[in-house]
C-alpha cells in the first residue's frame, strides 16, 4: 500500500486511486454505508448492485474488521489523505463496493444481515474515528511513508537500495533491520561502556536477527529477478525457501530454550540483576513492537494463538486511541479473508488485475506465495517480541515471589508456541520447495491429461511432468510442464505438437512437448517403440 | 478405491487371452479390466511415471533395499516393465480403468503372452486380437493416468524396514550417544562442546540417510506420479538443506557461547570451568575424541554419510585429498577430532585461551560449511543447475545446422540424482533427420553434463526437446 504513495505519483494514478478506494471501503467496512470512489470500484458497484447486498451481509463477519484495521494502519501512514481519497461521507449513500469478490462470491443469498449491519457501527463515528487518526496519530508508521517518499528521489542514484526502497515487502524488512542495527550499536556501545552483561548479550542476540532479517530482506530482493540461463525458472522459490530457513531456525533456538530452560530449572541458578534484565528487555520489546506494526499484516496464514497475541500488545502500546475498535476483531478466528485482503491492499496493481480478470482461486494463490518469507520473517520478530515480553513478567514475578523458577517456565511457554507457530510455515513452504502440485491443481490436470489423449493424433504418451511454478509477484502460479507424445502412425508429427500446445497453453501449461513418431525408440522416456527402456530404471 | 470402478468396455469386441500379472490376488477386479482389452500395446509402467533409482545403484551395501511387502498399502509394481496388456498395474491405482487402445505394433510381446495364457475368463472371448481384426472408432477412451502414490505414514515405514535397515538405525543412534558422551566428557571445555555439536550433525545426517533409504521401499518415493512430479526425492535435499540451517544455527550458538563466556571473563567473574585444562591428563588418550573419529569414519563408510551431497558441492582445495577427507563435513570433523586427540598427546596443556580459540574456529568452519552447504542445496531447491557446461552445450547447439533459433533453453537439476533439460527450438528438416538430432543433442546433453560431472556418471538427464518445424 505504502508503495503506491512513494512512487512517483504520475505513474501510478489508477492503481494509486484504486487502492484507496480500497482502503477506504474496508476502513469503514463495519460502517457499511461508504464506497470507494475509485472508478473501477464504482464501475463494479453500479454493475452488480445485487452483489452488494451480499457483500454487506457480510459484514459482520470478522474478516472486515479485521480489515478496517489493517486500514487503519496505512491510513495513518498517508502523509496528506485528501487529494487520492474519496471523502466519505460524499459516498454516503452508496453501498461499500463489492470489493472483495471473494466474498461477494461466497455469500450470494444473504441479504436481510444489512439491516443489522448498520446500527453496529454508524458511519458517523466512523468517519470521525478516521479522522482522528489522520491528524492525530503517533505510530511510528506514520512518518515513514512520509520519509519514504522523501527518501526515494535521493536513492535513485543507488540503485540497490532505490530497489529496496520500491517494494513495499523489502521496505519494511530495511527499515525495520536499519532499526534493529541501530538498536544494536548503541545497546553493544553502553553495554560496553557500563559493562553491563546483560546489554551486551542482548545486542549479540540482535546481531543474529539482524542476519536472519538480512536473509529475508535479501530473498524479498531477488524474487524479483529476472530468468536467466543460471535460474531457468527464475527466483519465484526463494521465498519459500527463505520461509522454510526461518522456520528452521526458530524451531532450533525454540528446542534449544526448553533444552536450557530445563537445565537452569534443575540448577535452580539464581536470577541476578533484575532491574537491568528488566530495562533491557524492555527496550527490547518496544523495537520488537514496531517491527511488529511492521509485519503483522503478513504473518496471518493460519496460526491463531501467535497471532492474535502479538497483534492485542502492539496496539496496547502503539495506538492507544484505536483500541476500542480493534481490540475484540482481534482474537477472532477467521483468517482467510483479511489475509487476502491486506494483500490485495499492498499491491495496488496486482489487485487490479486479479480483480478484473482472475478468477478467486488465482488469487489467493498468488498471495499465499507473496508470504512465505515475509511470514518467516514476522514470526521471527513475534518470537523475539515475546521473549523479551516474557521475560519482562518473569522477572517482575520473581521480584515479587523470590521465585527464580518463573523464568525458564516462561521461556519454556514462549519456545512450545514459537516451535507450533512455525510448523505451518514450514509445512507451507516445504511443499512448494518439493514442486508438489496442490490439490485443486492437480484435480485440474488430470481434467487436462485426459483432454490430451483425445487430441487427434495423440497414441500414447510418458513422463508427464508438471509443476507449478511461483512466478514474480504479480503472475501468481503458473504451471510448468513437460511430456513427451508419441504419434499415430501417419500423422504429422508438427502438427500433433501444434494441436497439443495450443490445447495446453489454453489450459495455462506451460509445456514443452517432444513429439516422437510410433516406431521410434531411443528416447530415455521409452514411449517409442519397443516400450522398455533400458534408462528408464 | 479406482479399482472398484466399474469396467467401461463394450463387451462385443472379442477379447485376448488375458496373462495374469503376478499379482492376481491382489488384483481381482483389475483383471476383470484387463480382459476387455482389444488391443495391446506393450505397456512400461516406467513410461508415465518413470522410477529415478539414483541411490541403489551406487551404494554399495547399501542396495539392499527390501522387495516391497505386499502387506503394505504401497503393492509393488512388476518393473520388468513387461507386462501386457496395458496397465494392470497402473489401473490398480489410477481413478481410471481405461486401457490404451492404440494398435498393436509389436507382435513379438503378444506373443510372448502365449506361454502364459491362461484360457478365457471372459465369455466373449472365443477369438483372438492378435490377428488385429478391428481398428477402433475415433472416439476413445483417455490414456492412462500416472497412479496416484499414497504416501507412507510413519509406521508403515518403521515396519517396512529391512534388517539391513534395522541395523544402520541402531548405529545412528549410537553415533547419537558419541555426540552425548563427547558432549558429556566436555565438561567445560568450549572446544569439546564444539566438536560433539559437529558430532551430533553428522549423527543426524546418517540418520536422515537411513531415513531414505528406508523410504526407498515406497513406490512414492522414487515414481512420478501428477501430484509428485519427481518423486519425493527432491524431500531428501530440502532435508539436507534444513540440517545445513542447522549447522549454522549451532556455529551461531558457539559464537554467541562465547562471547558470552569472554565477557563474564571481562567483566570479572570467575570462569567457572577453572579445571578445563586438566580433562585429560597430558600424555594419555583423549577416549570422546577417540569415538569421535571411530563413529565418523563409520558413519562415512558404512552409511555414505554425505556421500551424496559430497558429490554436488566441492571445495577445490581439500578435493585432491583422498577418499573420505575430500568431503567438508568428515574433512571437518575428523580433522577437529583429530586435534583434540593430539592436544593432551602432546602434552599441550589446553588452556583457556587456546580452548576458546579452537572453539571460535570450529565455530567460524562450521558456518563456512554450513553457508556453503546452504547454497548447494538452496540451489537445487531454486530449480537451477550449478554444475558447469551449459554455455558450451548450448554453443554447440546453436552450432547445429538444423536448428534456425533456440526459444528456450532450460537446465535444471531436480534432485541429487536427476537433471532436465527442456529445450525448444525451431528447426528446418523432415522427421527422420530431426530424429537423428534429437538423439544428436541426447548424446551431447548427457556426454557433456551428465559424464563429466564428479565421479562418474551418476547424474540422470532427461532431455525434452520440442521442435517447432519452420516452413
Amino acid at each position: 500500500m505504502a508503495s503506491s504513495y512513494a512512487l512517483p505519483a504520475s505513474a501510478m494514478t489508477h492503481g494509486h486511486n484504486h487502492g484507496h478506494g480500497h482502503l477506504h471501503s474496508h476502513s469503514h467496512s463495519p460502517g457499511r454505508q461508504y464506497s470507494a470512489n475509485s472508478p473501477r470500484s464504482l464501475k463494479s458497484e453500479r454493475s452488480n448492485g445485487s452483489l452488494h447486498a451480499h457483500s454487506l451481509s457480510e459484514s459482520h463477519l470478522e474478516p472486515d474488521h479485521t480489515h478496517s484495521h489493517h486500514h487503519n494502519h496505512s491510513r495513518v501512514r498517508e502523509p496528506s489523505p485528501s487529494p487520492y481519497l474519496p471523502t466519505p461521507p460524499n459516498s454516503n449513500g452508496l453501498p461499500p463496493i463489492a470489493a472483495f469478490e471473494k466474498q461477494t462470491y461466497q455469500t450470494y443469498e444473504l441479504s436481510p444481515a444489512l439491516s443489522q449491519a448498520s446500527p453496529y457501527e454508524p458511519p458517523s463515528q466512523h468517519d470521525h474515528h478516521e479522522h482522528s487518526h489522520n491528524h492525530t496519530a503517533t505510530s511510528p508508521a506514520a512518518p515513514r511513508s512520509r520519509f519514504t517518499s522523501f527518501l526515494l528521489p535521493f536513492m535513485l542514484r543507488w540503485p540497490l537500495l532505490h530497489t529496496i526502497l520500491a517494494e513495499k515487502d523489502s521496505r519494511r524488512i530495511f527499515y525495520f533491520m536499519s532499526l534493529n542495527f541501530a538498536f544494536m550499536v548503541v545497546q553493544a556501545c553502553y553495554g560496553y561502556l557500563t559493562d553491563s552483561l546483560g546489554l551486551l548479550s542482548d545486542s549479540i542476540h540482535m546481531f543474529f536477527d539482524c542476519l536472519a532479517l538480512g536473509v529475508g530482506l535479501f530473498a524479498a530482493v531477488a524474487a524479483k529477478w529476472p530468468q536467466s540461463e543460471r535460474f531457468p525458472y527464475g527466483f519465484g522459490k526463494i521465498e519459500s525457501l527463505s520461509g522454510f530457513g526461518n522456520g528452521v531456525f526458530l524451531m532450533l533456538i525454540s528446542i534449544e530454550i526448553m533444552i536450557e530452560a530445563t537445565e537452569r530449572l534443575a540448577d535452580g541458578r539464581e536470577t541476578k540483576r533484575l532491574m537491568e534484565l528488566f530495562v533491557v528487555s524492555g527496550l527490547g520489546l518496544a523495537v520488537n513492537l514496531v517491527g511488529m506494526a511492521c509485519f503483522g499484516h503478513h504473518g496471518h496464514a493460519g496460526h491463531d494463538h501467535g497471532h492474535s497475541h502479538g497483534h492485542s500488545h502492539s496496539h496496547s502500546h502503539e495506538k492507544s486511541h484505536s483500541h476500542e475498535g480493534h481490540h475484540h476483531h482481534h482474537g477472532e478466528p477467521c483468517q482467510d479473508h483479511k489475509h487476502e485482503h491486506s494483500d490485495s491492499h499492498s499491491h495496488p496493481h496486482e489487485t487490479h488485475q486479479l480483480l478484473d480478470s482472475a478468477p478467486p482461486k488465482a488469487h489467493s494463490h498468488s498471495h499465499d506465495h507473496d508470504n512465505e518469507n515475509m511470514h518467516g520473517i514476522f514470526l521471527h520478530v513475534l518470537a523475539d517480541t515475546m521473549g523479551s515480553a516474557a521475560v519482562m513478567v518473569s522477572t517482575a514475578l520473581i521480584h515479587l515471589t523470590g521465585f527464580n523458577g518463573w523464568d525458564p517456565i516462561g521461556s519454556v511457554v514462549i519456545a512450545v508456541l514459537i516451535f507450533m507457530s512455525s510448523v505451518p510455515l514450514i509445512k507451507s513452504s516445504a511443499r512448494k520447495l518439493l514442486l508438489t502440485v496442490p490439490d485443486e491443481t492437480e484435480y485440474l490436470l488430470r481434467d487436462t491429461l485426459s483432454g490430451v489423449s483425445d487430441i487427434r493424433g495423440v497414441a500414447s504418451y510418458s513422463v508427464p511432468r508438471f509443476w507449478v511454478s511461483d512466478g514474480p509477484v504479480g503472475d501468481g502460479e503458473k504451471l510448468f510442464g513437460v511430456m513427451h507424445v508419441v504419434a499415430t502412425r501417419g500423422s504429422e508429427l508438427d502438427e500433433v505438437r501444434e494441436r497439443i500446445n495450443e490445447f495446453l497453453v489454453r489450459r495455462g501449461v506451460d509445456v514443452v512437448v517432444q513429439v516422437e513418431g510410433i516406431g521410434e525408440s531411443g528416447c530415455w522416456c521409452g514411449s517409442g517403440g519397443t516400450g522398455k527402456s533400458p534408462l528408464a530404471q | 478405491m479406482a479399482s472398484s470402478l466399474p469396467i467401461p468396455a463394450p463387451p462385443r469386441t472379442p477379447t485376448p487371452p488375458t496373462p495374469i500379472p503376478e499379482e492376481t490376488e491382489e488384483g481381482l477386479g483389475i483383471d476383470g479390466t484387463a480382459q476387455t482389452v482389444r488391443s495391446t500395446i506393450s505397456f512400461d509402467p516406467n513410461a508415465l511415471s518413470p522410477a529415478v533409482d539414483s541411490i541403489s545403484g551406487r551404494f554399495g551395501s547399501m542396495a539392499s533395499p527390501m522387495p516391497p511387502s505386499t502387506g503394505l498399502n504401497t503393492p509393488s509394481l512388476g518393473n520388468d516393465g513387461m507386462m501386457a496388456p496395458p496397465p494392470p498395474t497402473g489401473g490398480q491405482r489410477s481413478p481410471f480403468n481405461f486401457q490404451t487402445q492404440a494398435i498393436k505394433d509389436t507382435p513379438a510381446i503378444s506373443n510372448s503372452n502365449i506361454g502364459k495364457r491362461r484360457g478365457h475368463r471372459y465369455k466373449h472371448s472365443s477369438v483372438s486380437t492378435q490377428h488385429q481384426i478391428f481398428t477402433e472408432p475415433p472416439p476413445r477412451a483417455p490414456l492412462a493416468l500416472p497412479a496416484s502414490l499414497p504416501i507412507p505414514t510413519l509406521k508403515e515405514a518403521w515396519t517396512s524396514r529391512s534388517k539391513e535397515q534395522t541395523r544402520r538405525m541402531a548405529w545412528c543412534a549410537c553415533h547419537a550417544l558419541v555426540a552425548m558422551y563427547v558432549l558429556y566428557s566436555a565438561a567445560g571445555s568450549l572446544a569439546l562442546t564444539a566438536l560433539s555439536h559437529l558430532i551430533f550433525f553428522d549423527a543426524i545426517s546418517a540418520t536422515i540417510c537411513v531415513a531414505v533409504d528406508v523410504l526407498c521401499n515406497f513406490e512414492v518415493w522414487k515414481r512420478s506420479s501428477i501430484r509428485h512430479p519427481f518423486g519425493l526425492q527432491r524431500a531428501e535435499v530440502l532435508a539436507a538443506f534444513a540440517m545445513s540451517v542447522f549447522l549454522l544455527f549451532m556455529g551461531f550458538d558457539l559464537i554467541s557461547h562465547n562471547l558470552k563466556h569472554m565477557l563474564e571473563g571481562l567483566g570479572g567473574h570467575e570462569a567457572h570451568h577453572p579445571h578445563s585444562h586438566q580433562r585429560v591428563s597430558p600424555g594419555s588418550v583423549d577416549s570422546a575424541a577417540l569415538l569421535s573419529i571411530v563413529a565418523t569414519l563409520t558413519s562415512a563408510y558404512g552409511l555414505k554419510n554425505h556421500a551424496r551431497i559430497g558429490k554436488t558441492m566441492r571445495f577445490a582445495y581439500i578435493s585432491s585429498l583422498p577418499s573420505i577427507l575430500s568431503n567438508p563435513s568428515h574433512f571437518l570433523t575428523l580433522s577437529c577430532s583429530t586435534i583434540m586427540l593430539l592436544l593432551p598427546l602432546l602434552t599441550i596443556t589446553l588452556y583457556i585461551w587456546l580452548d576458546r580459540l579452537l572453539c571460535t574456529l570450529i565455530a567460524l568452519s562450521m558456518f563456512f560449511l554450513g553457508v556453503h552447504l546452504a547454497i548447494a542445496q538452496g540451489l537445487m531447491l531454486l530449480m537451477s543447475y550449478s554444475g558447469k557446461g551449459v554455455g558450451e552445450v548450448m554453443y554447440e547447439v546453436n552450432k547445429e545446422p538444423m536448428i534456425l533459433h533456440v526459444e528456450e533453453a532450460r537446465f535444471w537439476q531436480v534432485h541429487y540424482g536427476l537433471c532436465m533439460a527442456n529445450l525448444k527450438l525451431r528447426v528446418r528438416g523432415d522427421d527422420v533427420s530431426l530424429q537423428k538430432l534429437r538423439e544428436r543433442l541426447n548424446f551431447l546433453i548427457k556426454n557433456r553434463l551428465g559424464g563429466g560431472y564428479g565421479k562418474g556418471a551418476s547424474m540422470k538427464w532427461e532431455v525434452t526437446i520440442q521442435f517447432t518445424i519452420e516452413r
